[in-house]
């Protein structure tokens, strides 16, 4: 029955004795032959409709000849006997003869050949038995349905009849062939030949067409299709791949390989939607991945410092790319990463830190940001930004900005320069900065903020410098100085910002506060009274929030000054009932004018400390005087009044006699007439070197005191909410509460913990335990 | 606008007569419909209806034309509605008013021509003939002899008991 020798078969008639089986199937046999061999000849109506209809008859037929006996009481539950068993089973019978014939043929063939005549011969079978189906509708819609409804396995309707028979009589014994062919095709296309990529979409669909769900038919599964095709596809790719992979990289560079491999993964991509089911995405790519990237991570992974060394920011993307997506593929990336980072950050520290103790707050806050900024940007750029490359960055950075050469001798240098640097930002220059540079720079202060582990001793530089600003006025911009304040509060929370905060709103308030007070003034006293007060501005600033010690030193004030802040105190303490005002002498500030020695036409100004001015004013009754007069008049200390008088006379606004002494007892001082000057305003007002560093180490020094604060009230919040705890149990949780703040070291707790037990807030319990003593 | 479903289709009777009709119509039987699916629109050449006669074939285009436009029934309505109900809408049930010859003609029509609804339209008109009906009475309507034994008959009425409306 070979395609060509085919004969063809004479017409039988179409059966007139409806109960005639032999009858029947004759002329059925002839027809399913006729669809199954002939079909494109084309079938007509009248032999559709005859084939139907003698099936209809045979089935409708009152008594079948080799049925069950009928009107059986015994097998009355069956309902009516439905008939067409027999011309069922010799369907079935004639397909098994139809392949077994399709089969000797199909071994004649070998490789692409084979796979051509599998494709013609499935689709050619498939096409007739989609007809078939058809003119068996009649026994699908009856027999076969009762026989399925009443849970008979082995039994299908007609087109899966067809399906179960070439599963079992081609497909069992072809598949292995057929999918040689397959695979020999799928390695010809990957060693860059055009193949009819059809063919392979052919066999897939047969071999999905064949997972027939053994419990209903209606349903189909993808097992066949994920044994016989999937599993030795995938096989074949991974031997492929290794085997390509190994020896590519044997002979180029990885680089090279790297993108051999992405262009490989783009292809079998592409090719799934060309030839494959979809569901083969997701092994398929495993299967590449596991050839192409997991087998070669390490040689991938050893050329990520190459690339790092060398900038090469495209590779670095590529390989990101390529590891990201095998599992845990980029950890390694991630650690080498980071230590490259801090090492890069500790090398251009140290190129900086050979200024020693003069160090530019700038060029090292600079330094920082310069390592930060660079691979901030390439985490984005090659990294795609991704979170855990992020956490590797901030983890170097934090290393590098916490502990470097700069910091050796001293861990609190670098919030120290930080909040110098950020002083140096926001004091008024002579270069004004623009409100968008501003903000920049500020945002920069705050990229290595966040990085700053001693965020505490940040906290106290940063509020005497802003203290300082507010206090001479020196802020470049109120603005700024609120959006930085506002930045602290992001970062570090309300707490961190409140004496901040307060230290803004007393100067507000002091501004209205003048206000009242002038309006006062004016209501109290008539002109004639105030003219000889002095025109002045006072800030009221709170204890508590400003870091500001009181004066050290004793002091007169001049007399000049005494009605006009008398006065003010008057109207305060009026107002204000109960509040202690002490005067910050030593910060307060004044002009002079000197009408003994003019500029042209206009006399110079001295822009003074109230100190000097007392000093100053001094010799409106004399020309000359001594030193010990001075401290007599103004009862300022030593350490006070010499530098306070050296600077005038460096200024060379007094004269020292003998000529050249220092200030002491018994040197006296001359006004000198001869004053000269290149501005009109001179400011004597300067702070002495000496101060600057005596008041950093101060605030050192105050860091511990209040470090140690800072634990004790951690330590016994954290007691009073538990009542009892280990003792260990309690060192962790209390660094836990203030890491944000500063590394707290674990002797240090454990002196503090001593200290509470002494003072008895807490007591000693059995097991190591401690307890809470309220 | 001529469409597919307006295309001429000719349907020939047992008894060769030829009945014009429109594709949509005919298409109410899957024999058909699956047959132009196979074959193509047969244009000119009429469809020969082997099992159905002139009379009542038109009978089965009547109904047909009367219910072309009917959505095609889904799975749930096969299982559930249709069947549990006796209820035939009045077209229906007026189109079956016929006698009893025709009305099982009609059946016979409908299984062999698989027009799955007018066959259940027809079982349903005959189940609603038997309803309240006791064996004598069917028998007599139907005209259906009593070959049972009256052992056998008696058996049947005692396997039957629960079903007896008392």
């Amino acid at each position: 029955m070979s395609q060509n020798g085919m004969t063809v078969r004479p017409q039988p008639p179409m059966p007139t004795n409806k109960d005639d089986i032999t009858g029947t199937w004759n002329y059925l046999e002839w027809g399913v032959e006729r669809i199954m061999l002939a079909l494109k000849d084309g079938v007509d109506l009248k032999t559709y409709m005859s084939l139907y209809t003698s099936i209809h008859n045979f089935c409708t037929a009152q008594k079948a000849v080799g049925s069950q006996p009928q009107n059986n009481l015994n097998s009355s539950h069956r309902g009516a006997h439905l008939l067409g068993e027999d011309l069922y089973h010799r369907l079935n019978e004639y397909l098994k003869r139809h392949l077994t014939s399709v089969h000797e043929e199909l071994v004649k063939h070998s490789d692409e050949a084979l796979l051509t005549f599998y494709i013609t011969e499935w689709k050619r079978y498939t096409t007739a038995g989609a007809y078939n189906n058809h003119l068996f509708r009649y026994l699908n819609r009856h027999w076969v349905k009762r026989e399925v409804d009443e849970g008979k396995k082995d039994i299908y309707d007609i087109y899966t009849l067809h399906l179960v028979r070439w599963k079992e009589d081609m497909f069992g014994s072809t598949q292995n062939a057929v999918m040689d062919a397959v695979l020999r095709l799928v390695e010809k296309q990957r060693n860059g030949e055009t193949i009819e990529q059809s063919k392979i979409k052919d066999v897939v669909e047969s071999f999905v067409s064949l997972g027939i769900d053994e419990s209903d038919s209606a349903r189909s599964t993808l097992d066949v299709y994920r044994q016989y095709f999937e599993k030795p596809f995938l096989e074949a790719t991974s031997k492929y791949y290794t085997a390509e992979s190994q020896q590519f990289l044997a002979e180029n560079s990885v680089v090279d390989y790297m993108k051999k491999a992405e262009r490989r993964l783009d292809e079998e991509k592409e090719r799934v939607a060309l030839y494959h089911r979809e569901e083969i995405m997701g092994p398929l790519m495993k299967t590449c991945e596991q050839a192409l990237i997991a087998k070669h991570a390490p040689i991938l992974r050893d050329e990520f410092q190459v690339l790092l060394d060398n900038d090469r920011e495209e590779d670095m993307a590529r390989m990101y790319k390529l590891l990201a997506r095998i599992p845990e593929g980029l950890d390694p990336l991630r650690t080498r990463f980071e230590a490259h980072v801090r090492r890069a950050g500790l090398l251009t520290i140290e190129k900086v830190a050979g200024q020693g103790d003069a160090l530019d707050p700038k060029a090292y806050v600079d330094a920082l940001l310069e390592v930060h900024t660079q691979y901030a940007a390439l985490v984005k750029s090659a990294f795609t930004g991704e979170s855990e490359f992020v956490r590797s960055l901030d983890n170097a950075c934090r290393e590098y900005v916490n502990r470097n050469k700069v910091c050796e001798k001293n861990t609190t240098r670098s919030p120290e320069l930080l909040a110098k640097h950020a002083d140096n930002v926001l004091k008024r220059s002579t270069k004004s900065t623009e409100e968008d540079d501003m903000e920049k720079l500020l945002n920069q202060v705050m990229t290595v903020f966040k990085y700053i582990e001693d965020k505490d001793v940040f906290q106290k530089f940063y509020s005497k410098t802003l203290a300082k600003r507010l206090v001479n006025g020196t802020s470049a911009s109120n603005d700024a100085e609120t959006s930085m304040i506002s930045k602290l509060k992001d970062a570090s929370g309300f707490e961190y910002t409140n004496k901040l905060q307060r230290m803004f709103q007393d100067m507000q308030t002091s501004k209205d506060l003048n206000l009242a007070y002038d309006e006062w003034r004016n209501d109290n006293f008539d002109k004639e009274d105030r003219k000889d007060e002095i025109d002045a501005t006072y800030q009221i600033l709170g204890t508590g929030f400003w870091p500001l010690q009181p004066p050290t030193t004793g002091f007169i004030p001049p007399p000049a000054i005494v009605k006009t802040y008398k006065r003010f105190e008057n109207f305060y303490n009026n107002k204000h009932g109960g509040r202690k005002l002490t005067w910050l002498w030593h910060l307060c500030k004044g002009e002079i004018r000197a009408n003994y020695i003019k500029m042209g036409k206009v006399p110079y100004t001295f822009q003074v400390s109230t100190h000097q001015m007392a000093i100053m004013l001094m010799f409106n009754d004399s020309d000359t005087v001594a030193y010990d007069d001075i401290a007599a008049a103004t009862t300022l200390d030593k350490g006070t009044l010499d530098p306070s008088i050296g600077i005038m006379l460096k200024a060379k606004v007094l004269t020292a006699s003998p000529e050249g002494a220092s200030p002491q007892s018994g040197t006296s001082f001359t006004l000198n007439h001869g004053f000269k000057h290149k501005k009109v305003k001179v400011n004597l007002n300067v702070q002495i070197k000496s101060e600057q560093k005596a008041e950093a180490e101060e605030t050192h020094k105050t860091i511990e005191e209040d470090r140690k604060m800072l634990m004790q009230s951690a330590i016994v919040r954290i007691m009073k909410s538990r009542k009892q705890m280990k003792h260990a149990q309690l060192v962790g949780e209390t660094i836990q509460q203030i890491k944000s703040r500063f590394s707290p070291k674990i002797p240090d707790i454990k002196k503090c913990i001593d200290i509470l037990l002494e003072k008895e807030y807490l007591e000693r319990l059995d097991n190591d335990e401690l307890g809470y003593l309220a | 606008m001529a469409t597919e479903g307006d295309q001429l289709v000719k349907l020939e009777s047992s008894d060769h007569v030829i009945i014009d009709t429109d594709r949509k119509t005919a298409e109410r039987s899957m024999l058909i419909k699956n047959m132009i699916e196979d074959l193509g629109s047969p244009g000119e050449e009429p469809i020969p209806i082997m099992n159905v006669s002139e009379t009542v074939l038109r009978k089965v285009i009547d109904w047909c034309t009367h219910h072309k436009n009917d959505p095609p029934p889904s799975a749930e309505d096969d299982a559930d509605s249709r069947k549990k109900t006796t209820d035939i809408e009045d077209w229906d049930q007026k189109f079956m008013q016929v006698d009893q010859e025709m009305l099982f003609e009609i059946i016979l029509a409908a299984n062999y021509m698989d027009i799955k609804a007018l066959l259940d339209v027809g079982c349903k008109t005959v189940a609603n003939m038997i309803k309240g009906k006791s064996p004598e009475e069917i028998r007599k309507t139907f005209n259906i002899q009593n070959d049972f034994t009256p052992e056998e008959e008696d058996q049947i009425r005692r396997e039957n008991e629960w079903a007896e409306d008392r």
